[in-house]
């Protein structure tokens, strides 16, 4: 810890880049604070310098693509939920965005690029853009690159480093037909998840499973993707195929979390558990689709 | 690193935004947080402390006309913005609509909690005059109270939407 | 005196006084004080729960730039004493040991003060609190409170013989005998976790020498400012007239600021010593480390077939933590005298084991005690309301104390007020509607859900005084009548944060007769208020209000002789109402109260001659039926005042993940004479939440080496608005014959009953797998291990 923090406030992302490139280690970029505060406050975190790019407009808006939306880095969950285009491309995303825990004053001030980046296993971002198979693209001193979230949260040293930018977070749209939804299991409505899955799934014109994407959170240290496991449960009806997922989903956790959510057991079968309300309710939105949820 | 870049790093932040519709500035260490600018420099102590964390939401102010936790907000990244504390939500001395309501319906017991309630009211209620209880309780969801249960509360913030829907 | 039923401000609803400054941001707490010259305090705390300081190196701290001091416990103690207890065990023949503001040789818990650094600002003190080094020789923690009463077990103060601050045994009639006489016993093994009040507002002191005068004034987040200064003229070796408390605004307390916290007298140490104002503001996760509530049961009730209670035995033990100057501790012993709480069993063996182990130390939490005696009755209850096959309101009501028994002494030696318990049952079922749920409860039974039904009661004696402490049963109040009109009312007790002064303004307002807004009432200052004793146990509005209605009653008399003198009429003739003084006799002659008061000021030598002047007085309000003489068997009544309350919930849970959703809840309350029911529904709800919080969510852990693992509300969750139900509250009042108007407590009540209530509706909801959680909390993985673990088991009891 040092009392001396230094400051940098670059005016574009090229600079940001060429900052970061040039700077040391203990270089921390700060946006809109909801995740550094707290360590800084505490004292637990003592960078020495903070790079400030939340005014770097380059970053900010949602915008269509050919293949669905790209976000910015800097978009606050709030905008998330409530963007026409993100609802009406990835609508699980934007329902996810808005069980973002603190409340609407986070919710205000959190940004989709934080939250990646903060790789916190309770969040709940991750996991339905992991359903979603979203990439974020990356900007550091060198070059822009594009690379599958998924790939940033299994290595995230190697993809980001200390010197990089996440830009944008590209998510691509949602097939019409396709069912999808977000579960949270919360001990309180002050607690963060014990368990969180999302879920998008359709179905072929007779009620058989077609395609699956589900992704368990706060159950292990990542998010757990189990699309692949899941994917014997294809051809079968609706009924048969959620009777595998909770199982799939348990065998899945094999290091779980043990804290103040739940210990390990607790969380195994909880992944089992809110995997397959996630998936029965993703079906449910196939099959009724009138009704609200 | 080359020099430009050098000449990108302050030890300290010249700030200024409008605070309650008054124009301040401030030089400030680069990890404060807008509460401490708050309190401390600017002596807006209607703000409160209660977790450093962002959890409990004593510390709630208005940036840009929305909510925010003051305590986990970096100071420095609101400066050009508009920033607004409970003491200035009153407009020309006459107390807004739901500071009137929790007022009269007691919305609260020892008053720490207020700023976070209050001002998570009055955004809630621009955007609808005609709230369900389970809205209500979402939108208050990043406040504690210790004191009340919450029942007063309540009360409160369905009689600002009564009277704002009038 | 005016008759106080049919005045217009008693029992009414009116609004807490302090709303349009809170809700404006103008209410001024504690740490919204600044001074000229204002210093900052960190405090260095032990990352052991047992370890020997081998030694303490402030120098790298002192390096830094804008230090002004740095401090180790050695240091600290050439200038301090001993903090003295709130409750010292000795004066019950427990066990005592000196407790120091910066630990001296050893560290006794994780998170205890080691050294302070005071510095410019309080980043700077953070920082170079980080640079004081300390080193530590680790010693074997014990933490567990079973494990510290094991012969061999490691001792926390080493001079003690027994890891234990008392053992006491609360025995009357012939428990032995009931337990033959007995056709059923039932055995109930509670374990209540160890929780937090955390008020939102965390504690802070700040301390400002005065040099001229040689004194300290310490503005503090302190229930209690005449005792703390008794205690802080102690530790710092001051005159006690030289040591000024201010406690401004509290944003809760709920126990947590009662005194004995080691900062206390550290800040005014450290004032003094640089001559500056010195600051602490208490951390989030600093405040998580004060505990309470811990505590295990065995309860064992011996029945009768029909349901009669004939015995009840309970062997408890409490994890108070170590040693501290805070009242924590007491709370133990409370919950064994207040046994059998509400209920007519005439034979009880009950001992209490105080244990001290190396968690952090207690202090008073909301019920202090009572909540844990609550649970453990309430719980027995209902198992053995499940064993005897009876409804466990039948089973209650069957052996409550019954109206006519009042005033009714109980084995333990306490003396009940007054109440009508069953009614209070019955009016509870109604207002949530019983039959209506238990109807729902089997039809969605047959679809698969699971809904329970939770009754309990709380008895809750309150506005308590311990003989030998500073914990006092009476307070004093000073009601001045200004020349103006206005009235400023003075007093002893304190406001946490309740709205008491506004239940003291309606008070005084109506004994005097004048408009509520023309009244203010003062707290918290040592200089300014009469000696009083602050807040606990539900006491402020009894106590404060109470010698409040006293104080005023004697200004209206001498207003009505100077008033008389005016008109030239009888005093008998005159009234006094809405600030309006007329005369039965002469309708014509009226006068505003402020024109009498400003005569009574003003003609000393002719109309006001007949009064001493000027309108000001001051009365103690004593309450009766507090006994510290003992009895016979050597009991003490402690108590004025038992309010008491049922509370009833419906919850429903989900058998998959073990989450309890708490669907409505119902409460009757019985505090006597409600002076205002915006303030005591209040009180009721708040203490509902602290009820479902604690079970539900809220969970103080430590590792095995006594390490705390909760320290944020990441971990410790606490209700929030979607948590707590719509909560009905109901008034039973039987009044107090002992107290002004028959108030009971208010503040205290609820904690326990609301708890209970809780559990045995997540029990009844779980009895078709033959679930009973009695190992607290009944957080959704515990229920779902509960349910889990049932369903492993090849046949158990369906009820």
């Amino acid at each position: 810890m040092s009392l001396r923090v230094q400051y940098a406030r670059p005016r574009s992302l090229d600079q940001a880049a060429e900052l970061l490139g040039g700077l040391t280690s203990g270089a921390v970029i700060i946006a809109g604070g909801q995740e550094l505060m707290p360590h800084l406050n505490y004292g637990r975190l003592a960078p020495s310098v903070l790079v400030d790019i939340s005014n770097l407009n380059e970053l900010r808006g949602i915008q269509a693509t050919d293949s669905g939306v790209a976000i910015g880095a800097l978009c606050v969950h709030r905008d998330i939920q409530h963007d026409a285009l993100v609802s009406e491309r990835a609508p699980l995303l934007a329902f996810a965005a808005s069980q973002v825990g603190g409340g609407w004053q986070v919710q205000n001030r959190g940004t989709i690029g934080g939250n990646i980046v903060a790789m916190h296993p309770l969040y709940d971002i991750a996991p339905p853009l992991l359903a979603l198979e979203a990439t974020v693209e990356i900007r550091d001193q060198q070059d822009t690159r594009s690379t599958s979230l998924a790939a940033l949260i299994a290595d995230p040293a190697k993809q980001l480093g200390g010197a990089a930018v996440i830009t944008q977070v590209l998510v691509p749209t949602m097939a019409a037909e396709s069912g999808w939804a977000y579960e949270k299991l919360q001990l309180t409505a002050g607690s963060y998840g014990s368990a969180n899955a999302a879920a998008v799934v359709t179905l072929d014109g007779n009620h058989k499973l077609a395609s699956i994407r589900l992704v368990v959170g706060a159950v292990a240290e990542q998010p757990l993707d189990v699309s692949e496991q899941l994917g014997d449960l294809t051809g079968k009806d609706a009924e048969t195929a959620l009777a595998g997922v909770g199982s799939i989903c348990e065998q899945a956790v094999t290091e779980p979390l043990s804290d103040q959510q739940g210990d390990g057991e607790y969380r195994r079968a909880m992944a089992g558990v809110i995997g397959r309300r996630a998936v029965a309710a993703a079906i449910a939105r196939i099959m009724s689709p009138g009704e609200e949820r | 690193m080359s020099e430009n870049m050098e000449e990108l790093l302050e030890d300290f932040i010249y700030w200024q935004a409008r605070v309650n519709g008054r124009l301040q500035d401030a030089e400030i260490h680069p990890a404060m947080s807008l509460l401490d600018l708050l309190r401390d420099e600017l002596r807006l102590t209607g703000t409160h402390m209660g977790c450093m964390t962002g959890h409990c939401g004593a510390c709630t102010v208005l940036i840009d006309g929305k909510v925010a936790k003051s305590c986990i907000t970096p100071a420095a990244s609101v400066q050009g913005k508009s920033v607004t504390t409970l003491e200035g939500l009153a407009s020309d001395g006459d107390p807004h609509p739901v500071q009137q309501a929790f007022a009269e319906e007691s919305g609260f017991q020892c008053g720490y909690c207020a700023p976070g309630m209050v001002l998570t009211t009055a955004e809630l209620l621009a955007k609808t005059t005609d709230p369900s209880d389970e809205e209500i309780q979402q939108a208050l969801a990043g406040n504690l109270c210790r004191c009340t249960g919450y029942q007063s509360i309540l009360r409160a913030v369905r009689k600002a939407a009564a009277r704002l829907a009038d | 005196m005016a008759d106080p039923t049919a005045a217009p401000y008693v029992g009414g609803k009116v609004a807490n006084q302090s709303g349009a400054a809170v809700s404006s941001g103008q209410a001024k707490y504690t740490a919204d004080f600044e001074f000229h010259g204002q210093l900052h305090a960190h405090i260095v705390r032990s990352p052991h729960a047992a370890a020997d300081i081998l030694g303490v190196d402030t120098s790298d701290a002192l390096k830094v730039a804008g230090v002004v001091m740095a401090m180790d416990g050695r240091e600290a103690a050439e200038h301090l004493d001993p903090i003295p207890h709130y409750i010292d065990a000795a004066v019950f023949g427990g066990r005592t040991t000196d407790v120091r503001c910066l630990a001296l040789d050893a560290v006794r818990h994780y998170g205890q003060p080691v050294a302070v650094v005071v510095a410019a600002d309080k980043r700077t003190a953070q920082y170079a609190a980080s640079r004081v080094r300390v080193s530590y020789k680790r010693r074997e923690a014990v933490v567990d409170a079973h494990d510290a009463l094991k012969p061999d077990a490691p001792r926390v103060i080493p001079d003690w013989d027994a890891n234990l601050i008392m053992q006491v045994p609360f025995i009357g009639g012939d428990a032995e005998q009931a337990f033959k006489d007995a056709d059923k016993i039932v055995r109930t093994r509670i374990n209540i976790h160890r929780q937090s009040t955390q008020p939102i507002e965390t504690r802070v002191y700040n301390a400002v020498w005065d040099l001229q005068e040689q004194r300290i004034t310490l503005y503090a987040t302190a229930q209690n400012p005449h005792p703390l200064r008794y205690v802080l003229a102690k530790t710092l070796r001051m005159p006690e007239n030289r040591v000024r408390i201010v406690a401004p605004t509290t944003g809760g307390a709920f126990g947590l600021k009662m005194h004995g916290h080691p900062e206390e007298a550290l800040m005014c140490l450290l004032a003094r010593l640089t001559g500056l104002p010195v600051k602490w503001v208490e951390s989030r996760e600093e405040c998580l480390l004060v505990g309470g509530r811990e505590q295990s049961h065995e309860v064992e009730l011996a029945l009768r077939k029909d349901g009669r209670i004939l015995g009840l035995r309970d062997r408890f033990v409490a994890n108070t933590g170590a040693p501290t100057a805070c009242p924590g501790w007491g709370m133990a012993f409370l919950t064994g005298l207040t046994m059998p709480g509400p209920y007519d069993i005439a034979n009880v063996d009950v001992l209490m084991s105080a244990a001290v182990t190396n968690k952090p130390p207690w202090n008073a939490s909301r019920g202090y005690g009572k909540e844990a005696t609550a649970l453990a009755l309430e719980l027995s209850l209902d198992r053995a309301a499940r064993e005897l096959d009876m409804d466990p309101a039948e089973l209650r009501c069957q052996n409550f104390v019954q109206p006519e028994d009042f005033p009714k002494k109980t084995p333990t030696g306490l003396i009940l007020d007054s109440g009508d318990y069953g009614t209070t049952v019955r009016k509870t079922l109604e207002v949530i509607d019983y039959e209506g749920w238990r109807a729902k409860q089997a039809e969605l039974r047959d679809a698969g859900r699971y809904l329970g039904i939770g009754i309990a009661y709380e008895l809750t004696p309150e506005g308590g005084s311990l003989p030998g402490t500073m914990v006092a049963g009476y307070d004093s109040s000073t009601v001045q009548a200004d020349p103006s009109g206005t009235i400023t009312v003075i007093t002893g007790v304190t406001n946490p944060g309740t709205g008491n002064p506004t239940g003291i303004a309606q008070i005084v307002a109506d004994e005097l007769g004048v408009p509520i807004d023309t009244i203010r009432v003062v707290q918290g200052d040592t200089e300014t208020c009469p000696y009083g004793f602050g807040n606990y146990s539900g006491r402020s509005t009894i106590v404060g209000g109470g010698a409040a209605a006293l104080a005023a009653q004697e200004i209206k008399e001498k207003v009505i002789k100077v008033a008389a003198g005016l008109m030239e009429t009888t005093e008998d003739s005159i009234q006094i109402a809405g600030g309006l003084v007329t005369s039965s006799e002469n309708p014509d002659a009226r006068l505003s109260f402020a024109d009498v008061c400003y005569a009574a000021y003003t003609r000393a030598y002719d109309v006001a001659a007949c009064i001493e002047p000027p309108l000001q007085a001051t009365r103690t309000f004593r309450p009766g039926l507090i006994s510290h003489a003992p009895d016979e068997e050597g009991k003490i009544n402690p108590y004025p005042s038992y309010s008491n309350a049922a509370y009833a919930t419906v919850c429903e849970v989900d058998i998959e993940t073990g989450k309890v959703t708490l669907l409505r809840f119902a409460v009757t309350h019985d505090c006597g004479k409600v002076i205002n029911p915006i303030l005591v529904e209040g009180q009721a709800c708040g203490a509902i939440a602290f009820g479902v919080g604690g079970m539900l969510g809220e969970q103080i852990l430590h590792d095995a080496e006594g390490h705390q693992l909760t320290n944020d509300f990441i971990n410790y969750t606490m209700p929030r608005a979607a948590d707590v139900p719509a909560i009905d509250v109901a008034h039973h009042d039987s009044p107090n014959p002992v107290t002004y108007m028959g108030m009971k407590g208010a503040g205290e009540a609820g904690v326990g009953g609301s708890a209970a209530a809780v559990v045995n509706a997540v029990n009844d909801a779980l009895a078709p797998f033959g679930v009973e959680i009695t190992d607290l909390p009944v957080s959704a993985p515990r229920v779902w291990a509960a349910i889990r673990a049932a369903r492993a088991q090849p046949k158990r009891k369906v009820a």
